[in-house]
Protein backbone atom coordinates (compact mmCIF):
# COMPACT_ATOMS: atom_id res chain seq x y z
CA UNK A 1 0.00 0.00 0.00
CA UNK A 2 1.51 3.27 -1.05
CA UNK A 3 1.63 6.02 1.22
CA UNK A 4 -0.27 8.98 0.06
CA UNK A 5 2.20 11.67 1.03
CA UNK A 6 4.28 10.43 -1.60
CA UNK A 7 3.35 13.26 -3.87
CA UNK A 8 4.00 16.21 -1.09
CA UNK A 9 7.38 14.83 -1.03
CA UNK A 10 7.87 14.70 -4.70
CA UNK A 11 6.73 18.29 -4.84
CA UNK A 12 9.15 19.01 -2.06
CA UNK A 13 12.28 17.90 -3.30
CA UNK A 14 11.44 20.07 -6.57
CA UNK A 15 10.64 23.15 -4.44
CA UNK A 16 13.28 22.81 -2.51
CA UNK A 17 15.81 22.73 -5.01
CA UNK A 18 14.86 26.12 -6.10
CA UNK A 19 12.56 25.00 -9.20
CA UNK A 20 9.40 27.72 -9.62
CA UNK A 21 8.00 27.00 -13.30
CA UNK A 22 6.11 24.17 -14.48
CA UNK A 23 4.69 22.68 -17.22
CA UNK A 24 2.14 19.96 -17.13
CA UNK A 25 0.16 17.73 -19.52
CA UNK A 26 -1.90 16.13 -16.69
CA UNK A 27 -2.66 12.16 -16.12
CA UNK A 28 -4.10 11.37 -12.53
CA UNK A 29 -1.18 10.43 -10.96
CA UNK A 30 0.67 13.64 -11.69
CA UNK A 31 -2.31 15.50 -10.80
CA UNK A 32 -1.52 14.75 -7.13
CA UNK A 33 1.76 16.35 -7.49
CA UNK A 34 0.41 18.91 -8.84
CA UNK A 35 -1.94 19.60 -6.56
CA UNK A 36 0.73 21.40 -3.86
CA UNK A 37 2.25 23.36 -6.55
CA UNK A 38 -0.86 24.57 -7.85
CA UNK A 39 -1.55 25.67 -4.35
CA UNK A 40 2.10 27.49 -4.11
CA UNK A 41 1.91 31.29 -5.21
CA UNK A 42 5.36 31.18 -5.52
CA UNK A 43 5.08 28.82 -8.35
CA UNK A 44 3.80 29.09 -11.80
CA UNK A 45 2.20 26.00 -13.41
CA UNK A 46 1.23 26.33 -17.07
CA UNK A 47 -0.74 23.74 -18.65
CA UNK A 48 0.08 22.89 -22.03
CA UNK A 49 -1.31 21.11 -25.20
CA UNK A 50 1.28 18.82 -25.87
CA UNK A 51 4.03 17.67 -23.46
CA UNK A 52 6.84 19.09 -26.06
CA UNK A 53 5.71 22.07 -25.40
CA UNK A 54 6.35 22.07 -22.19
CA UNK A 55 9.81 21.31 -23.37
CA UNK A 56 10.21 24.38 -24.92
CA UNK A 57 8.74 26.52 -22.60
CA UNK A 58 10.59 25.25 -19.44
CA UNK A 59 13.90 26.02 -22.15
CA UNK A 60 13.35 29.07 -22.21
CA UNK A 61 12.71 29.68 -18.62
CA UNK A 62 16.30 28.09 -17.57
CA UNK A 63 17.64 30.71 -20.25
CA UNK A 64 15.90 33.34 -18.80
CA UNK A 65 17.45 32.45 -15.17
CA UNK A 66 14.05 29.66 -14.00
CA UNK A 67 14.38 26.20 -13.05
CA UNK A 68 11.21 24.16 -13.91
CA UNK A 69 10.28 20.65 -14.33
CA UNK A 70 7.54 19.10 -16.79
CA UNK A 71 4.97 16.65 -15.30
CA UNK A 72 3.91 14.15 -17.73
CA UNK A 73 2.89 10.60 -18.10
CA UNK A 74 5.51 8.13 -19.76
CA UNK A 75 3.18 8.56 -22.92
CA UNK A 76 4.46 12.24 -23.12
CA UNK A 77 7.67 11.30 -23.14
CA UNK A 78 7.67 10.14 -26.45
CA UNK A 79 5.72 13.10 -27.67
CA UNK A 80 9.32 14.87 -25.98
CA UNK A 81 12.13 12.94 -27.91
CA UNK A 82 12.99 15.13 -30.80
CA UNK A 83 13.04 18.55 -28.31
CA UNK A 84 14.77 16.49 -25.26
CA UNK A 85 17.66 15.22 -27.35
CA UNK A 86 17.54 17.96 -30.10
CA UNK A 87 17.33 21.26 -27.70
CA UNK A 88 18.17 20.30 -24.18
CA UNK A 89 20.89 17.49 -25.16
CA UNK A 90 22.18 19.44 -28.01
CA UNK A 91 21.85 22.85 -26.52
CA UNK A 92 23.14 21.70 -22.53
CA UNK A 93 19.43 23.47 -21.66
CA UNK A 94 18.88 21.25 -18.16
CA UNK A 95 15.21 20.75 -17.08
CA UNK A 96 13.59 18.30 -15.25
CA UNK A 97 10.99 15.42 -16.15
CA UNK A 98 8.93 14.01 -13.49
CA UNK A 99 7.37 10.89 -15.26
CA UNK A 100 4.55 9.20 -13.81
CA UNK A 101 5.56 5.17 -14.96
CA UNK A 102 2.28 3.17 -16.29
CA UNK A 103 2.58 0.09 -18.87
CA UNK A 104 4.57 -1.42 -16.10
CA UNK A 105 3.68 -3.70 -12.80
CA UNK A 106 0.02 -3.78 -12.15
CA UNK A 107 -0.70 -2.77 -15.58
CA UNK A 108 -4.69 -2.59 -16.56
CA UNK A 109 -4.27 -0.88 -20.36
CA UNK A 110 -2.42 -2.78 -22.96
CA UNK A 111 -1.92 0.33 -25.00
CA UNK A 112 0.17 1.56 -22.17
CA UNK A 113 2.45 -1.57 -22.04
CA UNK A 114 4.60 -0.60 -24.87
CA UNK A 115 5.36 2.95 -23.39
CA UNK A 116 5.99 1.96 -20.21
CA UNK A 117 8.57 -0.83 -21.35
CA UNK A 118 10.04 1.78 -23.40
CA UNK A 119 10.64 4.53 -21.06
CA UNK A 120 13.70 3.31 -19.27
CA UNK A 121 15.58 2.99 -22.89
CA UNK A 122 14.61 6.01 -23.95
CA UNK A 123 15.65 7.70 -21.24
CA UNK A 124 19.17 6.19 -21.24
CA UNK A 125 19.17 6.30 -25.33
CA UNK A 126 19.00 10.22 -24.96
CA UNK A 127 22.12 10.37 -21.96
CA UNK A 128 19.05 11.51 -19.39
CA UNK A 129 20.29 10.17 -16.11
CA UNK A 130 17.13 8.79 -14.08
CA UNK A 131 16.05 7.74 -11.13
CA UNK A 132 13.06 5.71 -10.02
CA UNK A 133 12.12 5.96 -6.63
CA UNK A 134 10.55 2.81 -5.79
CA UNK A 135 9.40 4.53 -1.58
CA UNK A 136 9.29 8.09 -0.48
CA UNK A 137 13.13 6.93 1.70
CA UNK A 138 14.34 6.41 -1.71
CA UNK A 139 12.94 9.58 -3.40
CA UNK A 140 14.58 11.53 -0.36
CA UNK A 141 17.75 9.97 -0.39
CA UNK A 142 18.17 10.58 -4.68
CA UNK A 143 16.15 13.55 -5.08
CA UNK A 144 18.20 16.11 -4.23
CA UNK A 145 21.35 14.31 -6.22
CA UNK A 146 19.66 14.27 -9.12
CA UNK A 147 18.25 17.54 -9.59
CA UNK A 148 22.05 18.64 -8.24
CA UNK A 149 23.79 16.76 -11.13
CA UNK A 150 21.66 17.78 -13.61
CA UNK A 151 22.29 21.51 -13.08
CA UNK A 152 26.00 20.20 -12.70
CA UNK A 153 26.05 18.70 -15.81
CA UNK A 154 23.58 20.94 -17.85
CA UNK A 155 21.20 18.22 -19.06
CA UNK A 156 17.88 16.79 -18.48
CA UNK A 157 17.33 14.75 -15.60
CA UNK A 158 14.27 12.59 -15.07
CA UNK A 159 12.44 11.18 -11.55
CA UNK A 160 10.54 8.53 -12.72
CA UNK A 161 7.49 7.68 -10.49
CA UNK A 162 6.48 3.61 -10.38
CA UNK A 163 3.30 2.61 -9.15
CA UNK A 164 5.35 0.95 -6.24
CA UNK A 165 5.79 4.86 -4.92
CA UNK A 166 2.64 6.09 -6.22
CA UNK A 167 0.19 3.37 -5.94
CA UNK A 168 -0.29 3.56 -9.76
CA UNK A 169 -3.54 3.61 -11.65
CA UNK A 170 -6.44 1.22 -10.37
CA UNK A 171 -8.57 0.03 -13.50
CA UNK B 1 -1.38 37.68 -54.36
CA UNK B 2 2.24 37.05 -54.70
CA UNK B 3 4.48 38.31 -51.88
CA UNK B 4 6.93 41.11 -52.32
CA UNK B 5 8.33 41.75 -48.82
CA UNK B 6 11.35 39.51 -48.06
CA UNK B 7 12.30 38.06 -44.75
CA UNK B 8 15.60 39.84 -44.31
CA UNK B 9 14.02 43.04 -45.36
CA UNK B 10 11.57 42.43 -42.81
CA UNK B 11 14.04 41.55 -40.27
CA UNK B 12 16.03 44.56 -40.96
CA UNK B 13 13.07 46.93 -40.34
CA UNK B 14 12.57 44.80 -36.84
CA UNK B 15 16.34 45.49 -35.78
CA UNK B 16 16.34 48.93 -36.56
CA UNK B 17 13.87 49.04 -33.57
CA UNK B 18 15.35 46.86 -31.17
CA UNK B 19 17.21 48.06 -27.93
CA UNK B 20 16.50 45.74 -25.24
CA UNK B 21 14.20 43.65 -26.51
CA UNK B 22 14.68 39.64 -26.72
CA UNK B 23 14.32 37.86 -30.15
CA UNK B 24 13.82 34.26 -30.50
CA UNK B 25 14.58 32.97 -33.82
CA UNK B 26 13.33 29.88 -35.66
CA UNK B 27 15.75 27.58 -36.84
CA UNK B 28 17.23 28.07 -40.38
CA UNK B 29 16.47 30.66 -42.31
CA UNK B 30 15.35 32.96 -39.48
CA UNK B 31 18.06 32.60 -37.59
CA UNK B 32 20.37 32.83 -40.63
CA UNK B 33 18.53 36.26 -41.48
CA UNK B 34 18.80 37.64 -37.96
CA UNK B 35 22.51 36.74 -37.35
CA UNK B 36 23.25 37.98 -40.71
CA UNK B 37 21.54 41.51 -40.12
CA UNK B 38 21.66 41.76 -36.13
CA UNK B 39 23.57 39.63 -34.34
CA UNK B 40 23.47 40.48 -30.47
CA UNK B 41 23.21 38.62 -27.41
CA UNK B 42 20.26 39.03 -26.64
CA UNK B 43 19.22 37.11 -29.42
CA UNK B 44 17.91 33.44 -28.87
CA UNK B 45 18.82 31.44 -31.75
CA UNK B 46 17.25 27.88 -32.19
CA UNK B 47 18.60 25.09 -34.46
CA UNK B 48 16.98 22.08 -33.50
CA UNK B 49 13.01 21.32 -31.79
CA UNK B 50 11.19 22.14 -34.63
CA UNK B 51 7.81 24.01 -33.92
CA UNK B 52 9.28 24.55 -30.75
CA UNK B 53 10.77 28.43 -30.63
CA UNK B 54 7.45 29.82 -29.76
CA UNK B 55 7.39 28.10 -26.93
CA UNK B 56 10.78 28.84 -25.94
CA UNK B 57 9.88 32.52 -26.37
CA UNK B 58 7.06 32.41 -24.37
CA UNK B 59 8.80 30.37 -21.47
CA UNK B 60 11.36 33.43 -21.60
CA UNK B 61 8.20 35.81 -21.49
CA UNK B 62 6.64 34.10 -18.63
CA UNK B 63 9.91 34.18 -16.00
CA UNK B 64 11.51 37.78 -17.28
CA UNK B 65 7.94 40.30 -17.72
CA UNK B 66 10.52 42.58 -17.60
CA UNK B 67 11.51 42.34 -21.37
CA UNK B 68 9.76 41.92 -24.16
CA UNK B 69 9.76 39.08 -26.33
CA UNK B 70 9.64 38.77 -30.20
CA UNK B 71 9.80 35.54 -31.23
CA UNK B 72 10.69 35.03 -35.38
CA UNK B 73 8.79 31.91 -36.58
CA UNK B 74 8.37 30.49 -39.46
CA UNK B 75 4.89 28.92 -40.86
CA UNK B 76 5.90 25.35 -40.86
CA UNK B 77 7.34 25.23 -37.72
CA UNK B 78 4.55 26.93 -35.95
CA UNK B 79 2.06 24.62 -37.98
CA UNK B 80 3.81 21.82 -36.35
CA UNK B 81 3.02 23.18 -32.87
CA UNK B 82 -0.46 25.16 -33.21
CA UNK B 83 -1.35 24.10 -29.39
CA UNK B 84 1.49 26.64 -28.40
CA UNK B 85 -0.69 29.66 -29.31
CA UNK B 86 -3.69 28.23 -27.28
CA UNK B 87 -1.01 27.96 -24.38
CA UNK B 88 0.10 32.10 -25.49
CA UNK B 89 -3.75 32.99 -25.08
CA UNK B 90 -4.43 31.16 -22.01
CA UNK B 91 -1.30 32.37 -20.27
CA UNK B 92 -1.50 35.80 -21.98
CA UNK B 93 1.86 37.36 -21.50
CA UNK B 94 1.86 40.94 -21.92
CA UNK B 95 5.32 41.04 -22.61
CA UNK B 96 5.15 38.47 -25.69
CA UNK B 97 4.71 39.15 -29.70
CA UNK B 98 4.89 36.24 -32.07
CA UNK B 99 5.90 37.46 -35.63
CA UNK B 100 5.57 34.85 -38.09
CA UNK B 101 7.57 34.76 -41.49
CA UNK B 102 4.49 32.98 -44.23
CA UNK B 103 6.54 32.35 -47.38
CA UNK B 104 3.96 29.12 -47.70
CA UNK B 105 6.78 26.57 -47.95
CA UNK B 106 8.89 24.49 -46.05
CA UNK B 107 11.58 26.74 -47.13
CA UNK B 108 15.08 24.90 -45.78
CA UNK B 109 13.52 21.73 -47.55
CA UNK B 110 13.25 22.67 -50.50
CA UNK B 111 10.65 24.42 -50.92
CA UNK B 112 7.73 22.15 -50.37
CA UNK B 113 4.10 23.83 -49.87
CA UNK B 114 2.58 24.06 -46.19
CA UNK B 115 -0.91 24.15 -45.68
CA UNK B 116 -0.85 28.10 -45.56
CA UNK B 117 -0.34 27.78 -49.54
CA UNK B 118 -3.71 26.13 -49.14
CA UNK B 119 -5.58 28.75 -47.43
CA UNK B 120 -4.97 27.95 -43.77
CA UNK B 121 -4.97 31.24 -42.14
CA UNK B 122 -2.88 31.90 -38.99
CA UNK B 123 -4.16 35.05 -38.08
CA UNK B 124 -7.52 33.28 -37.63
CA UNK B 125 -6.05 30.31 -36.28
CA UNK B 126 -4.08 32.98 -33.73
CA UNK B 127 -7.74 34.64 -33.09
CA UNK B 128 -9.41 31.54 -33.06
CA UNK B 129 -7.25 30.07 -29.92
CA UNK B 130 -7.87 33.54 -28.49
CA UNK B 131 -5.40 36.16 -29.65
CA UNK B 132 -7.13 39.53 -30.06
CA UNK B 133 -3.94 40.93 -31.05
CA UNK B 134 -3.45 38.59 -34.51
CA UNK B 135 -2.88 40.30 -37.69
CA UNK B 136 -1.90 39.99 -41.07
CA UNK B 137 0.60 41.98 -42.80
CA UNK B 138 1.89 42.14 -46.75
CA UNK B 139 3.44 46.02 -46.94
CA UNK B 140 6.31 47.65 -45.90
CA UNK B 141 3.77 50.38 -44.15
CA UNK B 142 1.97 47.71 -42.54
CA UNK B 143 4.69 46.03 -41.27
CA UNK B 144 6.33 49.08 -39.58
CA UNK B 145 3.02 50.10 -38.21
CA UNK B 146 2.59 46.48 -36.61
CA UNK B 147 6.36 46.32 -35.32
CA UNK B 148 5.03 50.09 -33.24
CA UNK B 149 2.32 48.42 -32.48
CA UNK B 150 4.01 45.43 -30.88
CA UNK B 151 6.96 46.62 -29.08
CA UNK B 152 5.32 49.74 -27.66
CA UNK B 153 1.22 47.93 -26.25
CA UNK B 154 0.37 45.14 -24.08
CA UNK B 155 0.49 42.13 -25.57
CA UNK B 156 0.13 39.03 -26.77
CA UNK B 157 0.39 39.61 -30.42
CA UNK B 158 0.92 37.57 -33.52
CA UNK B 159 2.25 39.65 -36.17
CA UNK B 160 1.54 36.98 -39.57
CA UNK B 161 4.23 38.71 -42.34
CA UNK B 162 3.55 37.67 -45.61
CA UNK B 163 6.92 37.24 -47.05
CA UNK B 164 8.64 35.97 -50.28
CA UNK B 165 9.70 32.78 -51.05
CA UNK B 166 13.59 32.26 -51.58
CA UNK B 167 16.49 31.46 -49.45
CA UNK B 168 18.80 33.72 -47.75
CA UNK B 169 22.70 33.76 -48.58
CA UNK B 170 25.32 32.96 -46.49
CA UNK B 171 25.66 29.75 -43.71
CA UNK B 172 24.14 29.83 -40.31
CA UNK B 173 26.42 29.67 -37.52
CA UNK B 174 25.88 27.00 -35.80
CA UNK B 175 27.78 27.26 -32.01
CA UNK B 176 24.71 25.58 -30.46
CA UNK B 177 26.26 25.11 -26.90
CA UNK B 178 27.88 28.49 -27.07
CA UNK B 179 25.33 30.78 -28.34
CA UNK B 180 22.60 29.36 -25.20
CA UNK B 181 25.36 30.39 -22.71
CA UNK B 182 26.05 34.02 -24.27
CA UNK B 183 22.29 34.48 -24.46
CA UNK B 184 21.70 33.27 -20.85
CA UNK B 185 24.27 35.58 -19.46
CA UNK B 186 23.36 38.67 -21.25
CA UNK B 187 19.87 37.95 -20.24
CA UNK B 188 21.06 37.19 -16.49
CA UNK B 189 23.34 40.78 -16.59
CA UNK B 190 19.83 42.59 -17.77
CA UNK B 191 18.72 44.41 -14.64
CA UNK B 192 14.94 43.85 -13.79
Amino acid sequence: MADPSWSKHVADVLRRNGLRMFATVPDYIVSHVLEPLWADSECRVVTVTREEEGVGLLSGAWLAGQRGALLMQNSGLGNCVNALASLNVASQIPIVLVISHRGDLGEFNPAQVPMGQATGPILDALGIRSIRPGSIAELEAQGDGLIKLGYTRSLPVAIVLPPELTGGKQG
Amino acid sequence: MTATLTRAAATRLLAERLTREVVVSNLGQASLDLQQIADRPLNCYTYGAMGQCSSIALGIALARPDLRVVCLDGDGSLLMNLGSLCTIAAEGPRNYALVVWDNEVHQTTGGQPTATAAGADLTAIARGAGIEKAMEVRAEEELRRAYDRMLGEDGPFVVSVKVAKGRSEGRLDRDVVGHARRFRQALAALPR
